[in-house]
């Protein structure tokens, strides 16, 4: 199967919500397909149908982002990186078919350069100033049927897989980093109040951009989603709804829902993919 | 700069993450914490005034509801398999191990880190079976807690992937 034939099969949708809490949506998102440009004008060609494999979508980018609360400009951060990225994206890696091993490693590259430049467009909106604007990043980028996931901050990317909820990315906050380090347990990191800090963001003091990728299935649905979904929905209840709703669309809407039911105390923001059969 | 496609392959909880995290970022952490898919990092290794791009794909380790996955392994330039020298069935399939990569990536330079060495006392496998492993595998054992032979492990896999890139660049 071609990865324009795949993509197509694609059932993907999007959604936030301001929350109930909080009077402005610092969260963005985009769903994009990255495609090859060929407009045919004017042909001898007697079927110029033949060049509609010219138009599909190579790639499909999901990406969501979330404005660090609390400071100035958080929603203007989290769209400046969005439309960086996607800008970065569509000029340097326009093109991803056929991906051997060097073009995969300098795609995965220019992946990472691109959240390079989107933390250096937020910096630059701050004038340099200490806690300027800052958001989180989480991207992923299909190219059948690989998924190739760029992560900054505590968004969260998850797949379910055989009816089984993994979570791919990891939260760069000061919790995770302090149980790793060995110094808390889970439940201290759980109870602290700076355990939910960000270590790492677009903007922040620090920017690490963690880089992974994983092989889909059809059948597989890939979750993409901010923290305001999972302060509130526990894994198990996400799996639930992945499994069960009919559309993309559904589940999008069921999740915000359950996220809204259980308090509603940040911007929610979530892209659900599901891999058609 | 030359560029190296590193896959870490092994069970399960011997430490792949662990290592990769010792050699690129200097930190060891106890906690455990499954890869799901691959996780991918880069450290440059300069042996003798040639610098190597080691990109290193951390794989899920093989547990007993999933199987590697390899279309992951395609295009590697080497292998580093992990074994963790407490659980004596991560050493044993390492052979089986070895011959689900050679179908999937050829046959590219393969090291063995016989992992937690700093656990030595509570190993699983005798000195004969580590002669028998070193028979078959370029053996090194590591620590991912201390750091005891992370650096060589994949100082070897560096020079191992130099030495084959006029047969496959």
């Amino acid at each position: 199967m071609t990865a324009t034939a795949v993509a197509a099969r694609v059932d993907a949708s999007g959604l936030t919500d301001v929350g109930l809490k909080r009077k402005v949506n610092e969260d963005h998102f985009v769903i994009a397909a990255l495609q090859k440009s060929a407009e045919v004008r004017q042909t001898s060609i007697p079927d110029p149908r033949v060049f509609d494999v010219l138009r599909g979508p190579e790639a499909l980018v999901f990406l969501v982002a979330d404005g660090v609360g609390g400071r100035p400009g958080g929603a203007l951060a989290s769209e400046t990186a969005v439309t960086a990225l996607i800008e970065y994206i569509g000029r340097a890696a326009g093109c991803v078919h056929q991906l051997d091993v060097d073009r995969e490693h300098e795609f995965l590259g220019q992946l990472e350069a691109a959240v390079h430049e989107a933390h250096e467009r937020v910096l630059a909106q701050s004038g340099g100033k200490a806690q300027g604007p800052a958001t989180t990043l989480t991207m992923a980028t299909l190219v059948w049927p690989r998924v190739y996931l760029v992560h900054v901050g505590d968004s969260r990317a998850f797949y379910l897989h055989k009816g089984r909820l993994k979570q791919l990315t990891r939260d760069q906050t000061t919790g995770e980093y302090m149980v790793d380090a060995g110094v808390w347990t889970e439940e201290q990191a759980a109870k602290a109040p700076m355990g939910g800090t960000l270590v790492s963001a677009l903007g922040g003091d620090e920017m690490t951009v963690a880089v992974g990728l994983v092989d889909l299935q059809p059948g597989d649905v890939l979750l993409l989603c901010t923290d305001g979904l999972t302060r509130h929905v526990g894994d198990e209840r996400i799996a639930e709804v992945l499994k069960r709703a009919p559309d993309a669309e559904t589940a999008c809407r069921e999740l915000v829902a359950d996220a809204l039911a259980g308090g509603g105390h940040d911007n929610v923001t979530v892209i659900v993919a599901r891999m058609q059969g | 700069m030359i560029q190296k496609k590193v896959c870490m392959v092994g069970l399960f909880g011997t430490g792949k993450t662990s290592l990769v995290q010792r050699f690129v970022h200097s930190l060891f952490s106890e906690r455990y914490l499954s890869t799901v898919g691959v996780k991918i990092d880069r450290k440059q290794v300069d042996l003798d005034g040639t610098t190597v791009a080691l990109v290193l794909w951390d794989l899920a380790g093989r547990d007993g509801q999933d199987d590697i996955t390899t279309s992951y392994l395609r295009g590697a330039h080497a292998i580093l398999y992990v074994a963790d020298g407490t659980r004596r069935e991560t050493c044993d399939q390492l052979p089986e191990l070895r011959a689900l990569v050679r179908e999937a990536a050829g046959e590219v330079p393969e090291v063995v880190a016989l992992n937690k060495s700093d656990l030595k006392d509570r190993w699983a496998i005798t000195a004969t079976d580590e002669q028998s492993l070193a028979s078959a595998f370029d053996l090194v054992r590591t620590s991912a807690k201390t750091g005891e032979g992370v650096e060589d492990a994949f100082q070897r896999i560096a020079r191992a992937t130099l030495a084959t890139r006029e047969a496959r660049p």
